[in-house]
């Protein structure tokens, strides 16, 4: 999954969210939910399946497509080379 | 960076410098060099020039019989200095063409043996960690973290074996703890792992400080394992610390950030270039989320993390440049590891960073026997343990230092000027600006405190 910034009214919900962006329930993590970035600018972030990000590729009205990378601990060190 | 410079100045000079009865300084030798700090203590050193043993040898072949010779017409002449770390690639081109005396500019590598690694036994325990930090004179300051929300963000905290370990229970706030989705379990009743260690090491310093528990890298969400989480977990917790730091009055604005963890490998990445990139991108959202938080009010620490050129982590994947991401954010500060005698640790990653290019900011300890989380012979080790260490100072300030006295970015240019400076040049790609000093930060409140009464 990626996530996928879009840019919304202050207050807005998934559902407002996947009709701007054209999604269906079934291509985002609704568990996750809908983030909001920074109250102030409006900017929000959902997590969107690959196949949803492919749709998005062809939609104006997302902000951006970023990776979603996996973070471990910093600890212990791991012996390595 | 330090280097050795070496020069051909007038043969009198060489001469006087190969002589053993004779004892010329380096300014006799080089009187100012542009960009060098130079070492007055290190003694001039000859250095032969490699001529063909048989006449008619190839002047430039190290590859046939040679004799070295010290006669001042043909010696040179080593000395040594310091050169920024920011600057020594232009410095290096430069210097030859600046100064024709100059042959060349070398690298002085630290020689050691015993740079504490991974595995390596712990090095003090917490009580000479309290000891460092001036953990009695920040209390008699009246700073001792009560009242300050301390957030770590990591795998969860075991309150018992932190209370069993320090001999008194933590405060956590359950109530602005928060869990991602699909995780089990309360604030302060997690399993004793690495979160544990982290909100003992805060304590070092911020006794009384409020913890809240975010246990990020408990994700369940698909894509992650065990023991890791997702970024996109992170942005969802810096969403609620936002809601958490908004509730505060703004007049004692208070919400410290503990963050341990960061991504090992680019493989979870598009590549830095792409617009959806992490490591190389301030415009990723969690690097946008951390900017706007730290704005807002909020002090965020990162560990530096563990890729040291000396001893790295086996999990280190990127090939250079290993601060990345909101590690390297220009608005947290970047925490590199010292053990408790204030050298660095071998895994403390080093500079530049990805983001920003002056990481880490500052050392804080790390490697000592503390909580006991891995086991009662184990250290609290990795940057993991010098970012809470670090975090529960500035929680210790923020006792008596809101946000709304001294903003977070006032906050990171005190420690970072006030640290103990580890080079002769200021900032270095090892140690930052230096290791944190307490007496030095309580000084400089003190005069900030006289200066705005």
């Amino acid at each position: 999954m990626v996530l996928v910034t879009v840019r919304l009214s202050r207050g807005a919900t998934m559902e407002s969210a996947l009709r701007k962006l054209d999604l269906l329930e079934e291509d985002v993590d609704v568990g996750y939910g809908l983030v909001p970035l920074d109250p102030g600018s409006g900017l929000f972030a959902l997590r969107v399946s690959e196949a949803g990000a492919r749709k998005l590729g062809r939609a104006t009205e997302t902000d951006g497509v970023y990776s979603d990378p996996r973070i471990e601990p910093y600890g212990p060190p791991q012996q390595g080379n | 960076m330090r280097v050795l410079i070496q020069l051909r100045p007038s043969p009198d000079v060489v001469a006087a410098v190969a002589d053993p009865a004779m004892t010329a300084t380096t300014s006799d030798v080089a009187d100012g060099l542009p960009g060098v700090t130079l070492d007055p203590g290190f003694l001039p050193v000859a250095v032969p020039r490699p001529v063909p043993a048989a006449p008619g040898g190839d002047p430039l072949s190290l590859n046939q019989p040679l004799v070295y010779s010290l006669a001042p017409q043909d010696a040179s002449v080593l000395v040594r200095g310091e050169i920024a770390d920011d600057e020594i690639t232009a410095r290096v081109s430069l210097l030859p063409s600046a100064r024709r005396d100059v042959v060349g500019v070398y690298s002085d590598p630290v020689i050691e043996t015993t740079l504490t690694c991974g595995g390596d036994a712990p090095v003090g325990d917490w009580h000479d960690i309290e000891r460092l930090l001036r953990v009695a004179d920040l209390a008699a300051e009246g700073m001792d973290g009560a009242g300050v929300a301390l957030a770590i963000t990591d795998t969860g905290i075991n309150a018992a074996q932190v209370a069993r370990v320090m001999g008194r229970t933590p405060v956590i706030d359950a109530a602005h703890s928060w869990t991602p989705s699909g995780v089990a379990g309360q604030a302060g009743e997690f399993p004793v792992n690495h979160g544990t260690m982290c909100a003992f090491d805060t304590l070092i310093a911020a006794p009384q400080a409020t913890l809240l528990d975010i246990p990020v890298l408990l994700s369940q969400r698909p894509g992650g394992s065990a023991l890791d989480g997702l970024l996109s977990d992170a942005v969802a917790a810096y969403a609620h610390l936002r809601t958490v730091l908004d509730e505060q009055p703004a007049e004692h604005r208070a919400l410290v950030i503990s963050n341990s963890w960061g991504s090992f490998s680019p493989e979870w990445d598009f590549p830095p270039g792409h617009p959806g990139n992490y490591s190389d991108n301030p415009a990723h959202p969690f690097n946008l989320i951390v900017g706007s938080l730290a704005q807002a009010g909020a002090d965020i620490l990162f560990a530096a993390g563990n890729c040291g050129r000396e001893c790295r982590d086996g999990r280190c994947a990127y090939s250079d440049r290993p601060i990345v991401g909101a590690n390297s954010h220009a608005r947290v500060l970047s925490i590199a590891g010292v053990d408790a005698n204030g050298d660095r640790v071998g895994y403390s990653s080093q500079g530049p960073g990805r983001l920003t290019a002056r990481k880490p900011d500052i050392c804080a300890y790390t490697h000592f026997s503390g909580s006991k989380a891995f086991g009662d012979q184990a250290p609290d080790s990795g940057t993991s343990a010098a970012c809470p260490v670090a975090a529960g100072l500035v929680a210790a300030i923020r006792t008596q230092w809101p946000s709304s006295r001294l903003s977070p970015s006032q906050l990171r240019a005190l420690l970072r000027r006030t640290s103990d400076d580890r080079s002769d040049v200021g900032f270095d790609y090892d140690y930052g600006y230096g290791i944190l000093d307490v007496p030095g930060v309580v000084a400089a409140l003190r005069r900030r405190a006289k200066r705005v009464a």
